[in-house]
């Protein structure tokens, strides 16, 4: 299988990615979308999302087989005990991030700015993608989850969201 | 990433993504971007480096309240494994797989 190959070529030499993505044709993007921050950091509520494969041992793992990805999402209530939260994807090495969620998802970095009032607060429940979306899951994306997930985080009340990719 | 960031700003909620991929965020054009030369799975760092990961995070939200023009991308030029943060080389905590929250 093709596809199984560039991933484990990709995550032993991660250099190869990077040459992939020089010559890989993105969706390129003319205007850029602007919303500027309604108020401080200080004051906002602050949600985040990770397109590095985090869910819930609860909730289905993300598609690997599928060589354009898995355009779906996952809502994990930030409360949710840190023993529950998992990583599926193989296109990355993500043993830093089966030891500690924070390096892809900074929950708990997150948490204590809150608690020193550097942060308004901490929405309820943080976003989790996977990447690597291609083909005839852009549209998917594009069309489907991202609008849903941009919903779901105003109906949450964010004010502002970090991105992390994987 | 940078596709769902878009749709996130165009729907109403300021966004600032980290890349790790300086040439997709040239390309895809994300609003805000902090970028770092770190090695792919390491967005926010090393494991159990609070200082480290802190550091990064801060950068990303004070990104939300400096940068004013679209698609600009910052790059604070930390150095992978050789940056020291914080007080000590962070808060290592050993034995535990996951770091609670509290």
């Amino acid at each position: 299988m093709k596809n199984a190959l560039l991933v484990q070529l990709f995550k032993r030499l991660p250099w190869l990615r990077t040459a992939w993505a020089r010559r890989h044709r993105f969706v390129e993007a003319d205007g850029i979308p602007w919303t500027p921050l309604g108020k401080p950091v200080a004051e906002s509520v602050v949600a985040l999302l990770t397109t590095a494969g985090v869910h819930l041992k609860s909730q289905p793992p993300f598609d690997m087989e599928d060589p354009d990805g898995d355009p779906s999402f996952r809502v994990i209530p930030v409360e949710a005990p840190r023993a529950e939260w998992t990583v599926t994807h193989k296109y990355y090495d993500h043993s830093a991030a089966d030891r500690d969620i924070n390096v892809v998802l900074p929950v708990d970095r997150l948490w204590e700015l809150c608690r020193e009032g550097l942060v308004g607060g901490l929405a309820p429940r943080a976003y989790g993608l996977m990447g690597h979306i291609d083909g005839r899951h852009l549209p998917t994306l594009m069309e489907r989850t991202a609008p849903e997930v941009a919903r779901r985080l105003q109906a949450d009340g964010a004010e502002a969201v970090v991105l992390t990719p994987a | 990433m940078g596709l769902t960031q878009r749709a996130i700003e165009a729907a109403g909620i300021p966004t600032v993504g980290i890349s790790l991929l300086r040439e997709v965020a040239e390309k895809v054009r994300p609003p805000r971007t902090v970028f770092l030369r770190y090695p792919f799975g390491h967005p926010l760092g090393e494991a159990c480096n609070t200082a480290q990961q802190r550091t990064i995070l801060l950068d990303a939200l004070r990104a939300l309240e400096t940068i004013t023009a679209p698609g600009t991308i910052l790059e604070p030029g930390y150095r992978w494994r050789r940056q020291r943060f914080g007080g000590a080389t962070g808060t290592r905590r050993e034995g535990t797989t996951h770091v609670p929250l509290l």
